[in-house]
């Protein structure tokens, strides 16, 4: 699974370029080719009683993204790499996945997406809405400090939470392609403290060796690649201990893998995916297992 | 008789604007909306002039350009950028291509940043096609 085109999806107000150039160090794992999306909402041009449809509103907002992209564009340009733009109305997550499938993409980059409080309430987040319905792995990038500057190469340092599951395994593998763009990668299993608790002394101490040794088989894994991987074990709830781990061990991102399941499930049973790209500080990367 | 001209340009209203002017110099356009499309209706059109859009979906006017110019059955038709994109980047984005392997690529036509005046334009189309 490589990486050579990805979609980056700006609103403006929420992702900049300094995000897109600290991820131009995916060049190195194939990176060539970046296709720049905004969406306009339909709400800030829609037919208005008195006025009609805002036609010039949307002229102005399609030339205000035109110039936006054309600034980005060039930069990218002029390191040989090939570039694209959309400019749509309409609704963003189905527009993601139609630029997804007609550019090919393998990437999608994109800020938290929001909708209204009514509809979070009723449908989730436009997040989690992208998150079940993408094929393709998407980051969710989060400025990780107050003032918006992004110091550092996400894929530098990686957290890999995995459950040895399929979708784990995506993760494990999407990670692999990656070789030249990471440094190191924190390799993390959490052990459900509920489950645990239900079990004698002796027993918790085997479940925990069980899984040492799987860990350590994924580090031989990555080691026989020449990446830098770590093993750890917690114990907890799994979202408060990925995101504990992230924070310990330094990591500059965060990967998960992802499982389909309906939006009320979901909602009613969590997803930690889902969890974490609405709270997590740092960016988060969702491999979908049908990926 | 008039002469085939391609506008590749993703722009609807800029695209209306283009055929406009190839109508009013006596020559006929052919749309194209992205750099893929474009190379499709090269192959099967064979234009005497392309007026060439740089970013756009699917395949950017650069990379169109580049690939114009590198077969040698196309790399004689004329081409003219029309784009918001400087011809700076352009010209060094083609050196950025060259790097790669490939040999140096000649510069357009013309090169025109846009917004363009409709004077400029088919002065700039008598020129080449007269």
């Amino acid at each position: 699974m490589k990486i050579t085109t990805m979609l980056f999806v700006s609103e403006f107000e929420e992702l900049w370029f300094d995000a897109l150039q600290s991820l131009l160090g995916l060049r190195k794992a194939g990176l060539n080719h970046v296709v720049f999306l905004h969406v306009i909402q339909r709400e800030k041009v829609a037919m208005r009683r008195g006025t009609g449809y805002l036609k010039q509103e949307e002229r102005k907002l399609r030339e205000i993204a035109d110039i936006r992209f054309i600034d980005w564009a060039e930069t990218l340009f002029e390191e040989g790499m090939e570039v694209g733009a959309h400019i749509a109305i309409g609704n963003v997550v189905p527009k993601i996945l139609s630029v997804t499938e007609i550019e090919r993409v393998d990437l999608i980059v994109t800020a938290r997406l929001k909708k209204g409080k009514l509809g979070e309430l009723f449908a989730g987040s436009e997040t989690s809405d992208l998150l079940r319905r993408a094929v393709k792995p998407v980051l969710i990038y989060n400025y990780a400090s107050v003032s918006g500057k992004v110091g550092e190469d996400p894929f530098e340092r990686l957290l890999l939470a995995i459950d040895w599951s399929v979708s784990s395994e995506k993760v494990l593998d999407f990670v692999l392609a990656l070789k030249g763009s990471v440094k190191r990668v924190e390799i993390i299993h959490v052990l459900s403290e509920k489950e645990i608790g239900k079990l004698s002394k002796m027993e918790a101490h085997k479940v925990e060796r069980e899984n040492k040794k799987r860990l350590d088989e994924v580090c031989d894994v990555f080691a026989k690649e020449r990446f830098d991987a770590r093993p750890h074990l917690y114990i907890g709830n799994t979202e408060e201990q990925i995101v504990r781990g992230a924070a310990e061990h330094r990591a500059t991102m965060i990967v998960v893998g992802t499982k389909k399941s309906s939006v009320w499930k979901e909602k009613w049973s969590g997803s930690v995916s889902h969890a974490l790209a609405d709270r997590s500080e740092l960016p988060l990367l969702v491999i979908p297992a049908d990926a | 008789m008039g002469k085939k001209v391609l506008n590749v340009e993703d722009d609807a209203d800029i695209r209306t604007f283009v055929s406009t002017i190839v109508e009013e110099t006596g020559h006929i356009p052919i749309l194209a909306k992205d750099g893929e499309e474009g190379m499709q209706k090269v192959r099967g059109e064979r234009p005497d002039l392309i007026i060439l859009d740089i970013l756009m979906p699917k395949e950017s006017g650069i990379k169109m350009y580049h690939e114009l110019k590198s077969d040698p059955s196309l790399k004689n038709i004329p081409v003219v950028m029309l784009s918001g994109v400087s011809k700076r980047t352009f010209l060094r984005s083609q050196v950025a291509l060259t790097e790669f392997g490939d040999e140096t690529v000649p510069e357009p036509e013309a090169y025109l940043e846009k917004p363009v005046e409709p004077e400029d334009l088919s002065e700039i189309l008598n020129k080449i096609l007269s």
